[in-house]
């Protein structure tokens, strides 16, 4: 399985998680998997269009902020609350938000959820 | 490059569902040195989505002003009282309006102070005077009361603003005396 195909196949197995979590009410399980599957659609964008990886959340953040920028606000928006899914209650509504910035980035990415 | 945006006023472009931009935590407090800046974004009760690309946009132009990161939250005035805030007392007791460059709590018409209870008790006589000068000055030289606005209301017991708690705290610990800290909110 090369690159590509691990990040699509990851990015969708979060997605559906998450969508299994959040049917159970888990909200904090499915923002931390909605998170999960935003990252890996955001690696396979910029997979996509350089032809490399991000190594790190730093190096993430750095070449998204430097040549993506709309996927850099997408990231740097949903980060904190993936951050404090570990001590703070995630609402529903917090969920769906999310979901839907995986969403944006399966579609950018021409990935079939 | 000063972290005190909220003395600073910086001119922000923001929407009407904006209630508030309060600056709190480390940065607000004195002798503290801040790894990142944490703001909240108070807004009327409008859909969490749209809170969150307003805070994004009002984090870039925060962006402008500091050289240390920004760790922004977006709150309307129930989940910011919600009991899973666990920043809300730090919001609303040392938070700063970079909107209207005060006390947070003053839109709420609330002053907040430190009150520090102390008793001199049981140190000697020279220390004793010690802690006077350093309260109050010696030889034209201004005392911490002074130099931090704040005030002596009774004997043993000070008030002073809230982002002024550790230079005082710090300085009481090194006389090795009993003290009380409390904080109060005044109408």
């Amino acid at each position: 399985m090369n690159k590509e195909e691990t990040l699509i196949k990851a990015g969708k197995e979060y997605f559906h998680s998450g969508n299994d979590e959040f049917d159970k009410k888990r909200y904090n399980s499915a923002v931390v998997l909605y998170f999960k599957a935003l990252v890996s659609f955001s690696d396979l964008y910029v997979l996509q269009k350089t032809g490399n990886t991000p190594s790190s959340h730093n190096d993430r953040f750095k070449i998204t902020k430097e040549k993506f920028s709309e996927i850099y606000n997408l990231l740097d928006k949903d980060f904190p609350f993936y951050q404090s899914s570990y001590f703070q209650i995630m609402s529903k509504e917090l969920a769906e938000v999310i979901k839907d910035d995986a969403k944006i980035m399966a579609e950018k990415t021409k990935t079939k959820l | 490059m000063t972290q005190k945006l909220w003395l600073k006023k910086p001119k922000l472009n923001y929407s009407e569902d904006v209630l508030d931009i309060v600056q709190f935590g480390s940065s607000v407090e004195e002798g503290k040195t801040p790894n990142d800046l944490d703001i909240a974004v108070i807004f009327n009760k409008i859909p969490l989505k749209e809170q969150l690309n307003q805070a994004q946009e009002i984090k870039k132009q925060l962006e402008k002003f500091v050289e240390i990161s920004i760790h922004i939250n977006s709150f309307d005035l129930y989940s910011l009282f919600d009991s899973s805030n666990f920043a809300k007392e730090n919001i609303l007791f040392f938070g700063k309006s970079i909107i209207h460059g005060d006390d947070f709590a003053k839109r709420f018409g609330l002053t907040p102070k430190i009150q520090i209870y102390y008793s001199l008790k049981k140190l000697k006589k020279k220390d004793k005077i010690g802690f006077n000068y350093m309260l109050n000055g010696r030889g034209g030289e201004y005392g911490l009361l002074r130099k931090h606005k704040g005030g002596l209301l009774n004997p043993g017991l000070i008030e002073i603003n809230p982002e002024f708690e550790n230079i005082f705290v710090n300085s009481i610990k090194e006389y090795k005396i009993d003290f009380k800290v409390k904080k109060v909110l005044l109408e």
